[in-house]
């Protein structure tokens, strides 16, 4: 196999099941903290509860989250070393960044919200848990603005030889390109956090127990789905959308499938690439809004993939696809939130059953358009890997070999269907046994 | 400022082997100093609220490294290949059987755990000895500053040597970091680990340093000649204040003991980050990384070292702000229940 590739797939195997996790510590870490905040403040022992199952869970998912990010980490230098050496001095500080700014806070006051829970939780719990939200989210910013900058970088100039330099590191952290996609990164978690309030809520109506603490999660849930289910779409989405078009017009071309430079381009809802004859098969058209989404203009001009040398194209199904799953999945999302929030408004909600069993079905699809998005930049991002500047086929370690690339791609599957076995295990068990279960504060 | 940026790295190196060093020598001494479920649970509980943000320094270390020297970052990652996944495998086992460990209450759940995270943290201990051992011994480095770091090179006597010289020293550390947290037997037991402990580390640090002066050929400076003096001042102050029981003394002495043995490492490897094998033909060097030069990778100009800087002095700044009052209100003794 090509060194390349085996880098490659072990790089999105490992961080695409990494990122599951971060999904949900900085969807939920809010919820955490509300709850604790709400009991320490109350005193109310279903309060209590709740905060310490939300707790429980998400310490299940820091844990999962801690132990496979430390890999993505070390990828840099045992699979990356040619891209860590040319732009080490650039990418390197927004990770120190994390680790001191971000990872210690997260860190040690999760220890004290974890083996501080007899009793009550206290305002410094309630304290405890606002931070670890915040390294949370932190966290999440500087290792979005590495990603951002190798989509788009700035702050830096060349050495003769080709090094990466530092010129100014504020330039990185105030990117262009990087409020809009943090933005958006952060909605997607949020969203995935409110649906999975609701959901587990929405299967204790269902099943006709914990009803009170049910309608609790499923009335939060609902709100925040909502609430980011229409911010993911207007305005994080369509500004990071507008981000592309500007410093990635090829990536837009393939997120849209657009072959061929426009005027009025229609956008594409469904249809399949034919890259072989550059055309969309079997499509549905909504007449000029590509270039609306694009320009906010209907009439405007917006180039195709034929504008472009078709080695800078980047994989098109992939792109196109992993796309089409997220906005698609997007538009649903906002439609059920939508529709929830109307049965709730009309105290309607707790006794409409088919709507309790879309909430919970919903559950694992935030996940997957997060995924799917994630997908998109990165593959659409090819073949640079860092954008303009250097090939994805340039990155690699000179001294590893594609064997054992191999091998410890097979290791990290192994461990990783070990992991993934536990954690859904130990999740499921924690909901089934329900926040009554939790031994009184 | 390249010095400054090599006292950052070493720094933060060292503050992860006293921090994580307690941790992982307390879970490899584990099965020698408790008996039993509740006695397992209570060592699992004195180090489980510390063992993240202990082992957040590692990555902030390597974080560091990546930013300040990207040359011997890339290469040593790239070098230690095999070994530098074995120790990600490890990390990951072990913080999963810690995590895990309590979410069920069945003996036999707990059982697997404990044996898990006992025999990752120990094998830990020795890859990270074993890794410091070549790091003294040096690398076969080509003329473009990569390596490859095969076993039937890494697996050397020296380094052998030193990856057990770790286990006894970390192990004797945990000793004195479960004396000082634990109540009942597991501490009682601890402290007889610990005094019968410091002799087999004596022997072993006695050797290892006679062997690296053997290994290095000549070394930095002069000063490094009084290292192995403070070595064994720190290591007999350990020996007697294990001997009166104190405990706190007892840990802070090993600390001020491993401290000075890693000191005495980063002076032997001084200017190099990654020095050559066989010894004296140079390596990655902190001033010119001249193994580089004519390749995509000079020095990191001084924005970066300034900025990577006041990144990690900042960041150690604030940590050290709050983590001690954090620790303050998590301190008191872990009982057996």
């Amino acid at each position: 196999m090509d060194l390349v590739l085996a880098d490659r797939l072990q790089f999105a195997f490992t961080i695409m099941f990494h990122y599951l996790f971060p999904i949900g510590t900085m969807g939920l870490a809010p919820f955490v903290a509300a709850y604790t905040w709400k009991a320490a403040r109350t005193l109310d022992e279903e309060s209590g509860r709740i905060a310490h199952f939300w707790t429980k869970i998400f310490a299940v998912n820091f844990a999962a989250g801690v132990v496979t990010g430390i890999p993505m980490e070390f990828q840099f230098g045992t699979n990356w070393a040619a891209f860590s050496r040319r732009s080490g001095a650039v990418v390197g500080q927004p990770l120190a960044m994390e680790s001191m700014f971000a990872f210690f806070l997260e860190s040690i006051f999760l220890g004290v919200l974890l083996y501080r829970r007899r009793g009550l939780p206290s305002m410094f719990t309630a304290w405890a848990a606002v931070l670890v939200c915040a390294g949370s989210w932190l966290s999440g910013f500087f290792v979005v603005a590495v990603n951002a900058w190798m989509q788009h970088p700035v702050g830096y100039s060349l050495a003769p030889d080709g090094t990466i330099r530092l010129a100014n590191i504020w330039a990185l952290l105030f990117s262009p390109f990087l409020r809009w996609q943090f933005a958006h990164v952060l909605n997607g978690a949020l969203l995935a956090g409110g649906f999975v309030v609701a959901g587990v809520g929405a299967y204790y109506l269902l099943a006709r127990r914990e009803e009170a603490i049910g309608r609790r999660f499923v009335r939060a849930g609902t709100i925040v789905s909502l609430v980011f289910a229409l911010l993911a779409i207007f305005p994080t989405g369509d500004r990071n959308g507008r981000d592309i078009t500007m410093y990635q017009p090829i990536k837009l071309a393939a997120m849209e499938g657009l072959f061929a430079t426009t005027r009025r381009a229609p956008l594409a809802i469904i249809g399949m690439p034919d890259i072989a004859n550059r055309r969309l098969i079997d499509p549905i058209f909504v007449p000029e809004f590509l270039s609306f989404l694009a320009y906010g203009n209907f009439t405007a001009n917006v180039n195709g993939l034929d504008a472009y040398a078709r080695e800078l194209w980047p994989p098109v199904e992939l792109t196109y696809y992993a796309y089409h799953v997220m906005v698609g999945l997007g538009t649903i999302f906002a439609a059920s939130a939508a529709i929830a929030a109307l049965l709730l408004v009309g105290g309607r909600l707790f006794r409409a059953r088919w709507m309790l069993w879309i909430l919970m079905l919903l559950m694992p699809f935030p996940y997957i358009a997060n995924e799917a998005g994630w997908i998109g930049t990165e593959v659409g991002r090819q073949p640079w890997i860092i954008y303009g500047l250097m090939r994805t086929a340039g990155g690699s370690s000179p001294t590893v070999s594609s064997g054992e690339t191999l091998f410890t791609l097979i290791g990290f599957a192994g461990m990783y269907f070990l992991l993934g076995v536990l954690f859904l295990y130990l999740v499921l068990r924690e909901i089934g046994n329900g926040p009554g279960a939790v031994a009184p504060p | 400022m390249s010095i400054a940026a090599f006292v950052v790295v070493a720094f933060m190196l060292t503050t992860y082997v006293l921090l994580d060093g307690y941790d992982l020598g307390v879970a490899t001494i584990a099965p020698l100093i408790a008996r039993g479920d509740r006695e397992r649970a209570a060592v699992m509980a004195a180090i489980g609220p510390f063992w993240n943000g202990n082992e957040v320094w590692l990555i902030a270390a390597a974080a560091a490294l990546f930013a300040l020297f990207p040359a011997a970052y890339a290469s040593s990652f790239s070098g230690f290949y095999l070994p530098f996944v074995v120790v990600l495998w490890l990390l990951m086992f072990r913080g999963i059987a810690l995590e895990l460990r309590n979410h069920l209450r069945s003996e036999l759940w707990h059982q697997f755990w404990d044996a898990a995270f006992s025999w990752s943290s120990g094998l830990l201990i020795f890859v990270f000895g074993l890794a410091l051992g070549n790091l003294l011994r040096g690398v076969p480095l080509d003329a473009a500053g990569y390596f490859q770091g095969t076993f039937a090179f890494l697996l050397n006597p020296y380094a052998l040597l030193v990856g057990i010289f770790a286990l006894a020293t970390l192990g004797v550390h945990g000793a004195a970091f479960a004396a000082m947290r634990i109540d009942g037997e597991p501490g009682r037991r601890a402290v007889r680990a610990l005094r019968s402990g410091v002799w087999l580390v004596l022997a072993l640090y006695l050797t290892v340093t006679a062997l690296t002066f053997a290994v290095r050929g000549s070394i930095g400076g002069s000063w490094l000649v009084a290292m192995p003096g403070f070595s064994l001042c720190a290591l007999a102050a350990v020996w007697w204040s294990a001997r009166k029981t104190r405990m706190t003394a007892t840990f802070a002495m090993s600390s001020l003991y491993i401290a000075t043995l890693l000191a005495a490492s980063a002076g032997t490897l001084y200017p190099y980050l990654l020095p050559a094998f066989p010894a004296g033909r140079g390596g990655i060097s902190i001033f010119e990384e001249a193994y580089c030069r004519g390749t995509a990778a000079g020095t990191p100009s001084s924005a970066a070292l300034g900025c990577a800087l006041s990144i990690t002095v900042a960041g150690i700044a604030i940590v050290a702000v709050y983590a001690p009052i954090i620790w303050r209100r998590m301190a008191g003794k872990v009982r057996v229940e």
